[in-house]
Formats: C-alpha cells, structure tokens, sequence
C-alpha cells in the first residue's frame, strides 16, 4: 500500500469544478475539488446526498467533463484527448458500476457481462466463456447467466454490472453506491470481490457509498461535503468524524 | 460485431408492435411500387406490342412517289428488290413484311367511316394472330380477295356482320375515286385507338383500289429481335439504300401520314424514301406513355415521402427510447461510429425483411391480377390498346426498387442513430423518454 502510493498517481483531479444548467439556472455540482489517487488504492467517497459523489466519478469515468480544472487518468489529462480517445479509455482502462446498472435489456446476463470484451477484441470465445463463467460464479449469478436482467431482481441486476465493470480486469474500477441495491450479506460479498482484486490484481476502487461498514474496507475515505472536498481521512477516523457529525446535527 | 447484429435483432424482436407496424408499413410501400411498375410495364407492354403491330414495324422503309411535284403517293415502287438489300443488310431482323397504305371511306348501307387502309398479307404476319383477339369470322378469311377486317366498334356503326359487303372508296392520284367491293372476312376486338382509324384488307385489293403495280407496296415493316437495335439498324439502313442508288428522304421523326404537306411542298418527282421508327410513326400517342410514366412517377414519390416521414418518426422514437442504452454502451467503451452501426444495422434489417414481404405481396398480386385477365374500362383501353389488364414485373426493376426503399429507410435512420450517437455518455444515460 505505501509502496503503491509512490508511484505517480492514476487519477489526478485539480481545482474541478462542475455547473450543471438547467435552462437558465446553473447548478454548481462541483466547486473546485482536488484529488489524487495512486494505483492500488481503494478509496471510498463518502459525503450526503446531493455533495457531488456521482458527479466526480462521472468525471474519473470520462463519461462527462469537467467545467474547469484538470482531470487525469491513467496519466492523461482528458481535456486533452479526442472522444474516441476517450472510448479507448474507458474501455481498456476503466470499469464503471453505474448506480442504476444501466443492462442491455435486450441481452442476457452472460451476453451483458461478455460485450466488453466484445469490444476489446482480445480475447478468443473459449477464453471470454471462461471469463465471464468465473466472474458471475463470482457474484452468484452462474444459474442466471441465460436470463434477461428484467428477470431479475434490483441487487441481482447490480451484481451483474459489477461483473461487466469487472470482466476486462481494468485497472481502475469506479463504482457508484454498488450496495446501495444490495442486502448487507451480498454488499459484503461485493466488497470482498472488491477487495480481493485489489490485492491480487492491485486494481483501484474508487467507489461512493453511504455505509460506513463499506467505508472501513477502503485505505482512504475522501468527503465532500457540498461539492467541496472536505478531507481525507482514515477509515477510523471518517467514522468517528460520521458520528460526531450524526450526533452534531 | 455479430452482437451488434444480435442487439440489432432482439431490439426488433422485443419491439414486436413497432417492428411489424414498420415493417408493414415497408411492405406495403414495396408491393405498392411493384405493383404500379407492373401495371405500368404491362400497360405499355401492350400499348407497344399492339402498336407496332397494327401500325408500325420497329423500323420501316416507307417513303413517297410523286408523279409531279404536288402529288405524292405513300408508297415504295419496286419493293422486292429494296426488300431483298434489306434483309441482306439487317442480321437482327425478326421478320419483315410489305403493307399496303391507304385512307378511305367505307360505305355499308346504314354508315359510313373515314379509316386507315392497312394492305396486308396476313399469311406473312406472325405478329397479327397474337395481337387480334377476332370476335367472330376468321383471320384466314384475309387470304382470299376483296375481304376486309374490321374492329367491332366500327362493324357496330356501320351496322355489318361477317359475310357482309362493304364498299370502300379512295380517290387516287389521278383525282378520281375509285371504289371496291369488300366482304367482312372477320371482326376484331378493339384494341384501343389503333382500332379507331384502321381497316385492313389484302395488299392485292388495297393495290387494285388504288390501281398500283404488284411490285408497289405502302412500306416495309421491320420487326427485330431486339427492339434496342431500333437505332443501330435504321442508322444502317440509312447508309446501305443510299449506298445502293435509293434517293432518300431527310429524317423526319413523325407518322407518314403527317408529312404529306411538307412533301408536297418539295420539287422532286419519283420515288423517295423514309426510314422511320416505331416511335416516330407513334409520336402521337406516345404522350400517353410519357403521361401515364410520368403519374406512375409522381404517386410513387407521394406515397414515398409520406411513407418515408411516418418511418423517419417511428425509427426516430424507437432510437430516442433507447438514449439510455446507448449512452450505457458508450459508457462502456463502444465507439461512436459502432452504435451508429447497430442501428443502422436495425433499420437495413428491417427495410429488407420489410421489402422482401412487400416484392412477394406485389408478385403475387401483379401475376393474379395478370392471370385473371381483368377487364378494363373503355376510356383505359383506348390508351393501352388492350381491353384486358396486363402486369409484367420485371426482376431488375423489383430488386431495384427493394434495394432503393431499404437504402431511404436506413438513410433516414442515419439522423436519429447520429445524433443519439453524439451524445455525451451521461447525458444519454440519463435521457427520459
Ligand atoms: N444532470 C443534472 N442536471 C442538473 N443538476 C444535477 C444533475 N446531476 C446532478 N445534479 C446536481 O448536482 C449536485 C450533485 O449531484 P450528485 O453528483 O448526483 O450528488 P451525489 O451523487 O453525491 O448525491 C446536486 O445538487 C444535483 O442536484
Ligand atoms: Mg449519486
């Protein structure tokens, strides 16, 4: 973990901000945040509804841009690169786990896991069969594989996006709330996957959530609060500051 | 890439209702066009074939003899001769024959009409059994002298039935009438127009009412292989008779009967000749082809446009409605020109099952209606020269039209798949509707 630290980071945010307009009212989502995230980490965003966590990721994501300030990735400010650049990115570079798992309806489970790496055209059928047989094991989706997410239930369908966001082996997985939809048995199931290929594979997590059980898995947990950084704390010590925050209000 | 195809296909499969109001509404512009294409094609497959039959060769060695300056005759003198450079000099020939011209007036006791007088041998005329549908008597009957064939409109107003005689009356060059006695050896359905101004009689009774030598003759029919050799052969026939000591007349591309004025105006005497086509002598009913392509024409492109907003609207909801998906699959890493692709990809599946029911509805429908044999009206079978309905689809123009339709509607599914395509991922994944 200390060595992963010094290396240079994988995500690098500097001073970004976000508006979002809605018609003629501008919505500042983001107001000037700084964040580094070296390889290895596994940093958890914490900070109430409404404080910007899905905007940020979406940002790490290249899945929007920032209104000013520098987003990095992988080394590469993303202003700088063309979208299909930026498709690249995500592709090989990125797993996203959306907040609402956003499926191929009209694929099934194992088609949905299986199309990026459809996409990325590495690997043969033999090999992606066994790839995705081993992540929906994984999630304990092996007996679903042929069903279509609408029959499916909500943490069913969120165990899916996780093994697509998982399925190229990124070495940057974001992952939005990914056991908001999960009762506490499989969230711990997820986390520990989670946590396992950061070991193993020393993939970076950066994932939001609201559950401070999530939270204690995480080296760090950086909070916003209103679309600022707050601070970077230790697991510890975000709880202890989650309570006496509670207690404040 | 096959599970963009595979996207592409479950997304017509799950949108069950859309796909098959499309794809019908596809089919149903496709069977439309074949069938108006056949209905065209037939209609101007029996206009021509009735056409040249009756009154034209594909190409003809006609011409005009004139005693003085002012009086021309419409016919070639010592044809037999021309006849045999003829055939020497056209290799695509089918066949050829010699017809009598005349104009006169037939006399029966209760009427009287002002016609064409075609001469025929009608032993030598192939083409004559297949265009005539004879109503009662006999074709053969035209074998014998001093006969007549007539169409059943004018045997009704000059109140005749086969067996009956008629009298016909031409004046001659000479300034005198002279008359023959016909008997009606037979009477024919109508075929349009051609059957309003036209008689035919044996070439020997057309030559003894006008009192011309066996070798003289109206013109030379031509009828071809290949009716696309039209202009190769009558450039030919040009060269060849002029070659061959034939004083030829300037290219004039009308009806024979129309240049009397022009020729009579002119100073020579003796024979001239005229090469003309089958279009040339029916310049003045060729409009009605112009007409009825230019109809067919507009009411496809009516019905094209507004087959083709109704599909634009239908394809642009069902790509609206799939905004979210689309920006998920961005989001994953599918580039830009891919998704396009995949719905590109839906549409041209579409387009093509759509016109491939449509072209096999219109088949169908064009060869019933063909094998019925369905009756037209009057007034339609004036212009087409036929009074039964005939459709002939023809394979290139049906593909044609196949591929023509699915390339509009994948075309028209550019726009919508474009800007759905352009979308930031977020954006689109956040898309309501
Ligand atoms: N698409 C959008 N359009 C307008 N405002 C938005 C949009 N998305 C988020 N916001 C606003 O931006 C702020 C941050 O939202 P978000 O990043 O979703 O927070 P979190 O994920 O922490 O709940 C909120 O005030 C939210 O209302
Ligand atoms: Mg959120």
């Amino acid at each position: 973990m200390n060595a992963a630290v010094a290396q240079s980071p994988i995500v690098s945010i500097t001073n970004v901000t976000k508006d979002y307009t809605l018609g003629k009212v501008v919505v500042p989502a983001l107001r000037g945040v700084d964040l580094q995230v070296h390889p290895g980490e596994f940093i958890s965003i914490a900070g109430p509804s409404g404080s910007g966590k899905t905007t940020l990721l979406n940002l790490i994501g290249c899945v929007d841009t920032a209104t000013s300030g520098v987003v990095s990735v992988a080394g590469q400010d993303t202003k700088q690169l063309t979208e299909r650049q930026l498709t690249h990115l995500r592709l090989h570079t990125i797993g996203f786990i959306f907040q609402s798992f956003n499926l191929v309806s009209v694929l099934s489970v194992f088609q949905n896991v299986e199309f990026p790496l459809l996409l990325q055209r590495k690997l043969d059928k033999n090999q992606r069969r066994e790839r995705v047989n081993q992540l929906l094991e994984q999630v304990g989706l092996a007996h679903h594989a042929k069903h279509r997410p609408n029959e499916l239930s909500g943490g069913q369908r969120q165990r899916v996006a996780v093994a697509r966001a998982l399925v190229t082996r990124p070495q940057l997985v974001l992952a939005d709330e990914p056991t908001a939809n999960l009762d506490s048995v499989t969230g711990q199931h997820i986390i520990d996957l989670m946590k396992e290929l950061n070991q193993k594979e020393g993939t970076t997590f950066i994932f939001s959530t609201h559950d401070a059980k999530v939270m204690s898995h995480a080296n760090a947990v950086v909070r916003l609060a209103d679309g600022k950084f707050l601070d970077r704390l230790s697991p510890s010590e975000a709880k202890r500051a989650m309570a006496a925050g509670a207690e404040g209000h | 890439m096959f599970q963009l195809f595979l996207i592409a296909f479950r997304n017509l499969g799950t949108h069950r209702r859309r796909t098959v109001l499309l794809g019908g509404a596809i089919a149903g512009v496709t069977a439309l066009l074949v069938i108006l294409m056949g209905l065209s094609t037939g209609m101007k497959e029996t206009m021509l074939r009735s056409a040249t039959t009756l009154a034209t060769g594909h190409v003809n060695v006609g011409g005009f003899y004139k005693v003085t300056a002012g009086q021309a005759a419409p016919v070639v003198t010592a044809y037999p001769k021309i006849l045999e450079q003829v055939r020497k000099a056209v290799p695509e020939l089918d066949y050829a024959v010699q017809r009598g011209r005349g104009w006169a007036k037939i006399v029966s006791e209760s009427g009287s009409l002002q016609v064409g007088v075609g001469g025929i041998d009608v032993k030598d005329e192939p083409g004559f059994r297949q265009v005539l549908q004879i109503q009662e008597g006999n074709l053969d009957g035209l074998n014998e002298q001093s006969t007549v064939l007539l169409f059943e409109k004018q045997a009704k107003r000059l109140q005749v039935k086969v067996g009956d005689t008629v009298t016909i009356s031409a004046p001659t060059m000479r300034g005198t009438n002279n008359t023959v006695d016909v008997r009606v050896a037979a009477i024919a359905t109508d075929v349009g127009m051609m059957s309003d101004f036209n008689v035919f009689v044996p070439s020997g009774t057309l030559r003894s009412l006008y009192q011309l030598r066996d070798d003289t003759t109206g013109a030379l029919y031509l009828y071809l292989k290949d009716v696309n050799q039209v202009p190769h052969v009558q450039a030919r026939l040009r060269t060849v008779l002029a070659d061959a000591g034939h004083q030829l007349m300037d290219n004039d591309p009308r009806a024979f009967w129309m240049k009397f004025e022009v020729v009579n105006r002119e100073a020579w005497t003796g024979q001239k000749l005229d090469i003309t086509n089958w279009e040339d002598e029916l310049s003045f009913i060729t409009w009605t082809l112009t007409a009825l392509n230019g109809l067919t024409g507009i009411l496809i492109f009516v019905l094209l446009v507004i087959i083709g907003v109704g599909i634009m609207n239908t394809l642009w909801i069902a790509i609206r409605e799939r905004t979210r998906e689309i920006g998920t699959l961005r989001a994953i890493g599918m580039q830009r020109t891919r998704v396009v692709v995949m719905f590109l990809f839906e549409a041209m599946t579409l387009g093509a099952l759509g016109t491939l029911a449509g072209a096999l509805i219109g088949l169908a429908v064009c060869l019933g209606v063909d094998s019925a044999h369905v009756g037209v009206p009057e007034a339609v079978a004036m212009f087409i020269m036929s009074d039964r309905l005939h459709l002939v689809v023809n394979a290139g123009s049906v593909v044609g039209a196949m591929v023509f339709i699915t390339t509009c509607t994948t075309l028209i599914s550019l726009i919508p798949s474009f800007l759905a395509a352009r979308l930031k991922p977020v954006t689109a994944m956040h898309h309501i509707g």
